[in-house]
């Protein structure tokens, strides 16, 4: 450790200081409303002098834990400010008359009550399960096969498990005009009608679009999964006489377990918070006759759409609020089952 | 200890909390500097040295929301910084954006354009208190199409549109179909029959390009066509089925069934290809290429015809174009005309460039650009240029025999096209909303619901 | 020896049919993007006539879409790719930097409570979706924003500082994991040497960390460079400042559906991925795995 010579120590105490008046100064600015640019850089350089003084601090005992709080303060910090307040506000908000940018009233639980009452929502919470359970065992069913497909030792499996993987590269938006595309211009000649245009194979389409883009990666898991599954349990079997398919069903994919847990709920989240390929393939567009009483022309709008529209489009941001925490809460739901299930299987095994 | 630490972590994150934002923003000057240099080629793009703008740094910002004539906007901005030194920004939106949500977005972040185009009642409510009164500056006393309410003149006029049955003329012609012979629903069939039975003889995919598609088309549908039930054949102060409809969504079912009569008869003769999954693009492209005869879109298609498909224009032998009135009842021979949308100018610290910008854009030189390249069909009395578009014409024969509508889609509830009407005639096109008759129930039912909500 | 000709066709054919069936599939795959780089080469009036085979593509339409996209002011491509690159990079060093250092601190303290509690709150974290705190984000930062003077929205400073928050709990609970399995003699051995905790940490603990610091880079730089609803919330849906999928966001909605412009543009937007891809596959799809699986 440095020695603390009085250098350091004046050094230090003129960083504090200096670090502290502007930081004071900064903040006395902002409440009294100045407007002066200068009191953005006054904070931040008071910021950093304040945090160079601390670190020189001469101070043996306490040195350790002076870097253990420098350390941890850029990640919580931004961490706090991104998330936990915006959480914590965001609750607080759905239960008011938020336009965004202020509230007048609280109004208790008057948005979850509307969000209820409203069949473009309902639907949008009823299909989303649909897609979700649907691409839950699509998605899976799919990059298991091909994860067989891709440990069988054929010629060539490197090439193949590239190409699978490549649309997990590609952001949703640019992925949903590609789509959009495909399904307009190019399949049409084989359809007639854009799949895009009615509000069933709308769906399917989106489904189609999800697993094309998702399924080369939960392959890449399950590969792994296999791959891992040791020689000699494989060789016992082979060596008990058992044949492909009983190997497969009795001896990879009960080994194989915990691997599908993990793709299970990966797959389940993503395609809860799917957003941009619906966005940019039909924005929430395909009509439905009748729900509820009620025609309703948000046909494919998937819950995080909704939520979008209602908050940006349509400028309820209370509603919209309201709607995202009953979001958060389901996923919150997901989220504990899978950690039970794991657990489970861990005490299990 | 342990509590020691713990103090000292909560006292840190509370005391420095906003200080460390700072932290973070802390290469503002870099990035304030990298966003510079990068702004300097993008004005090289734009053909412009950009000299410093000389009273308020940054220039001015237009939100325009014909994007047909996004070129020529920027050609006339360029021309002004040449001559003045501001700085003109032409952002232009259509499609599926919807651009008042876009600003509301735009106000949210504090990134306000300084002029943007307003469509109707509720787009100007929703800025009530920000804008501009124009009603001193010169070009005002100029025109009978501005935008006023109770804030004074608040809307720009910049174009004149029609909305009518565009045809093409020679196609017309030659299968000896007369365009002044439609004046009702039979007659118009008639007209689609003769043309249909035609049709590889005079090299035409379909008789008509009538496009459904609900996600980005809606506007086409919902506003443009509709405003056909609403006004077509009315004296241009008549509002009676607009004002039946601001009341709770009502329609008059009768009208409203011969309109959807003429709605079956496009949905059956237009290209499959395009009827509920086309594009605008393809929809003009089609017409201006001589495949279709006629075109649901308004005069504003001019424009297309002779910029982006120019080519394809020519090709088909740049033929001439009419519009007829949409006759679905015998007696309708109006085509509808107005204003399509206004520009706005935002009350903040640039209004004076945004205002002297507008009144050059109503002088001499801007509406050269305006009325000559940009095809508009200028409101402004003083102005002596005459458009050289297909459809100038057509517009000016039906403007001086009085046999215009005005149009009144700005009255109509907010978003009514984009989350009602577009998605019904989708339906009806591809055959979920099997005839006129359930289409014009439907449709009651659901402007019922939509008002009500 | 006959049956063992026989069990090996018998293979050989399965093998072969196997490899169709591959084949096949790869083709699905790649067929949306063979229909983008080869509609890239083709003007409007081709894509529309003929949009699966090369009648009318030609390098000449190429270029001609190609400045046509750069030059077009909507989309304003270098400007646009020289902004997610310089906020896709920025965040990941920040975050690789400040996640190894809170994960260093947390995992060195974890017999303590508060670290226990802070570690829980950063797991906790993960379950919480975008769409729960979009909205409160936007208002808190402009709030933030006009308060400092410095402003958070429309900036890359404040979008830099949104990424490091959201990726912090991801970044933390694979970086904690490996360091906890690094022994902690080792830092023991050198405080004895006189090294203080922070040069402990940065010379001997951060360069142990560069296989797992690949991982975290992998997956946050996926996700922050192809983003789209943060940067359209954060920086507006056309703002000044535009990240590359806000501007093909931009400029599909501007020109309606020019698809010899739009394919362009996307062709534009996947080859930098496919590059990195094809330079750096295996540590992408290991540090996929391995994301998928901690996470």
């Amino acid at each position: 450790m440095k020695t603390n010579t009085a250098g350091q120590k004046m050094c230090s105490l003129i960083l504090l200081a200096a670090g502290i008046i502007l930081l004071v100064g900064a903040l006395i600015m902002d409440f009294s409303g100045s407007q002066s640019t200068l009191r953005g850089p006054m904070l931040v350089i008071g910021a950093v002098s304040f945090f160079v003084g601390l670190y020189f601090f001469p101070t043996l005992k306490h040195h350790r834990q002076i870097v253990y709080v420098i350390f941890l303060f850029p990640l919580l910090f931004t961490f706090a400010v991104t998330v936990i307040i915006p959480l914590l506000l965001g609750i607080c908000y759905s239960f008011t008359d938020w336009t965004g940018i202020k509230f007048t009233q609280v109004v208790g639980f008057a948005n979850y009550i509307a969000m209820f009452k409203d069949p473009a929502f309902i639907w949008s919470i009823l299909i989303t399960f649909i897609f979700v359970v649907m691409n839950m065992i699509l998605v899976n069913v799919t990059a298991f096969l091909l994860a067989l497909l891709c440990t069988s030792g054929l010629p060539g499996v490197g090439f193949f498990r590239a190409s699978y993987f490549l649309p997990n590269l590609i952001g949703g938006i640019v992925l949903g005009y590609i789509w959009q595309f495909v399904f307009s211009n190019v399949l049409i000649n084989i359809t007639k009608i854009s799949w895009l245009v009615q509000t069933k194979t709308a769906l399917a389409a989106i489904v189609v679009v999800y697993i094309w883009q998702y399924a080369g990666y939960i392959m890449l898991i399950y590969v792994t999964g296999l791959t891992q599954i040791p020689g000699d349990v494989l060789e016992a079997a082979k060596i008990d006489g058992a044949n492909a398919r009983q190997t497969l069903f009795e001896v990879k994919i009960p080994m194989l377990a915990s691997t599908f847990t993990i793709c299970t709920f990966l797959t389940l989240t993503s395609a809860f918070k799917q957003f941009d390929v619906n966005m940019a393939l039909t924005n929430g567009t395909g009509s439905v006759p009748n729900f509820m009483g009620n025609y309703l022309s948000n046909g494919t709008q998937m819950l995080a759409l909704n939520i979008y529209n209602t908050a940006i489009a349509k400028n309820s941001y209370a509603l919209g609020q309201a709607k995202a925490v009953l979001f958060f809460i389901i996923l919150a739901c997901v989220s504990l089952v899978q950690v039970r299930i794991s657990n489970k299987r861990e005490v299990e095994l | 200890m342990k509590k020691k630490v713990l103090a000292l972590i909560m006292a840190g994150t509370m005391i420095f909390g906003l200080a460390a934002c700072g932290e973070a923003a802390a290469p503002v000057a870099d990035a304030g500097a990298a966003p510079a240099d990068d702004a300097a080629p993008a004005g090289d793009a734009s053909g412009e040295a950009a000299a410093p703008a000389a009273s308020s740094g940054e220039g001015i910002r237009l939100v325009n929301g014909k994007i047909e004539v996004d070129a020529m906007l920027k050609e006339a901005a360029e021309k002004y910084t040449q001559e003045t030194g501001v700085v003109v920004t032409i952002e232009s939106m259509g499609g599926g954006v919807n651009i008042q949500d876009t600003l509301k977005g735009y106000y949210q972040a504090d990134n306000m354009p300084d002029i943007f185009v307003c469509g109707s009642d509720a787009d100007f409510d929703n800025w009530k208190g920000m804008l501009v009164d124009m009603s001193g500056e010169a070009w005002a006393s100029d025109t009978d199409a501005a935008y006023k309410n109770d804030g004074g003149t608040v809307g720009f006029p910049y174009t004149t549109e029609a909305i009518g049955l565009a045809y093409n003329a020679d196609i017309l012609e030659k299968a000896g179909v007369d365009p002044k012979s439609i004046t009702g629903p039979d007659a118009m069939k008639k007209a689609f029959e003769t043309l249909d039975s035609k049709k590889d003889e005079l090299g035409l995919t379909a008789v008509i390009g009538w496009c459904t598609e609900p996600k980005d088309l809606y506007w086409s549908t919902g506003s443009h066509s509709f405003a056909n039930y609403i006004d077509s054949g009315l004296a241009r102060d008549d509002t009676k089925y607009a004002d039946m409809l601001a009341d709770g969504g009502k329609i008059d079912e009768t009208r409203f069934e011969h309109y959807a009569e003429m709605i079956g008869l496009f949905n059956q003769y237009s290209d499959p290809a395009l009827l509920t999954s086309g594009t605008y693009d393809q929809q003009i492209l089609g017409f201006a290429s001589g495949k279709y005869a006629f075109v649901t879109q308004g005069s504003w298609i001019g424009a297309t015809m002779t910029s982006d498909d120019a080519d394809a224009y020519k090709e088909a032998g740049n033929f001439k174009c009419g519009m007829a009135p949409y006759a679905f009842e015998d007696g309708i021979d109006t085509i509808l005309t107005n204003s399509p949308s206004w520009w706005a100018v935002f009350d903040n610290d640039n209004k004076a460039d945004s205002l002297a910008f507008l009144q050059w854009l109503a002088g001499e030189e801007g509406q050269e650009i305006l009325v000559k390249k940009a095809g508009f069909i200028s409101p402004f009395k003083s102005c002596t240029f005459i458009a050289d578009d297909p459809f100038a014409e057509t517009i000016s024969e039906y403007t001086a025999a009085g046999k215009t509508s005005s149009w009144h889609w700005l009255k109509n509830k907010s978003g009514l096209d984009q989350n009602a009407l577009g998605q019904l005639y989708a339906d009806y096109a591809l055959g979920s909303i099997p005839d006129a008759k359930a289409f014009t129930s439907t449709v009651a039912q659901v402007l019922q619901q939509y008002y009500a909500e | 020896m006959e049956e063992g000709r026989m069990v090996g066709k018998a293979a050989r054919i399965k093998r072969l049919i196997l490899t169709i069936v591959g084949i096949i599939i790869a083709a699905y795959v790649l067929f949306p993007f063979y229909l983008v780089v080869l509609n890239s080469f083709k003007a409007q009036t081709s894509i529309v006539a003929s949009p699966i085979n090369w009648a009318g593509a030609s390098f000449a339409q190429l270029k001609t879409n190609l400045s046509a996209v750069v030059n077009n002011s909507t989309f304003n491509f270098w400007y646009a790719f020289g902004t997610s690159l310089i906020i896709t990079v920025v965040s990941l060093v920040l975050l690789a930097l400040f996640g190894a250092m809170a994960a260093w601190v947390i995992s060195r303290n974890n017999k303590k409570k508060w670290s226990t509690v802070i570690y829980m709150i950063f797991i906790a974290s993960m379950i919480i979706p975008f769409q729960v705190v979009m909205l409160p984000l936007i208002s808190t930062f402009r709030d933030v924003g006009k308060f400092i003077g410095i402003s958070m929205l429309q900036s890359i400073p404040g979008i830099v500082f949104a990424y490091c928050g959201f990726g912090g709990a991801m970044t933390v609970f694979i970086l904690t994991g490996f360091i906890k399995g690094i022994p902690y003699d080792l830092e023991e051995a050198a405080a004895i040497d006189g090294c203080s905790p922070e040069g402990t940490f940065f010379r001997i603990i951060f360069p142990l960390l560069k296989p797992v610091i690949t991982t975290v880079t992998i997956l946050n730089g996926m996700w922050i460079w192809n983003d789209y609803l943060l940067p359209s919330l954060m920086l507006g849906q056309n703002g000044r400042v535009k990240t590359l999928p806000v501007a093909v966001q931009a400029f599909v909605g501007s020109y309606v559906k020019q698809w010899d412009l739009i394919l362009t543009a996307a062709l534009l937007a996947i080859i930098p991925m496919i590059i990195i891809f094809l330079f750096a596959q295996r540590q992408i799809m290991n540090g996929m795995i391995e994301g998928a699986v901690k996470g």
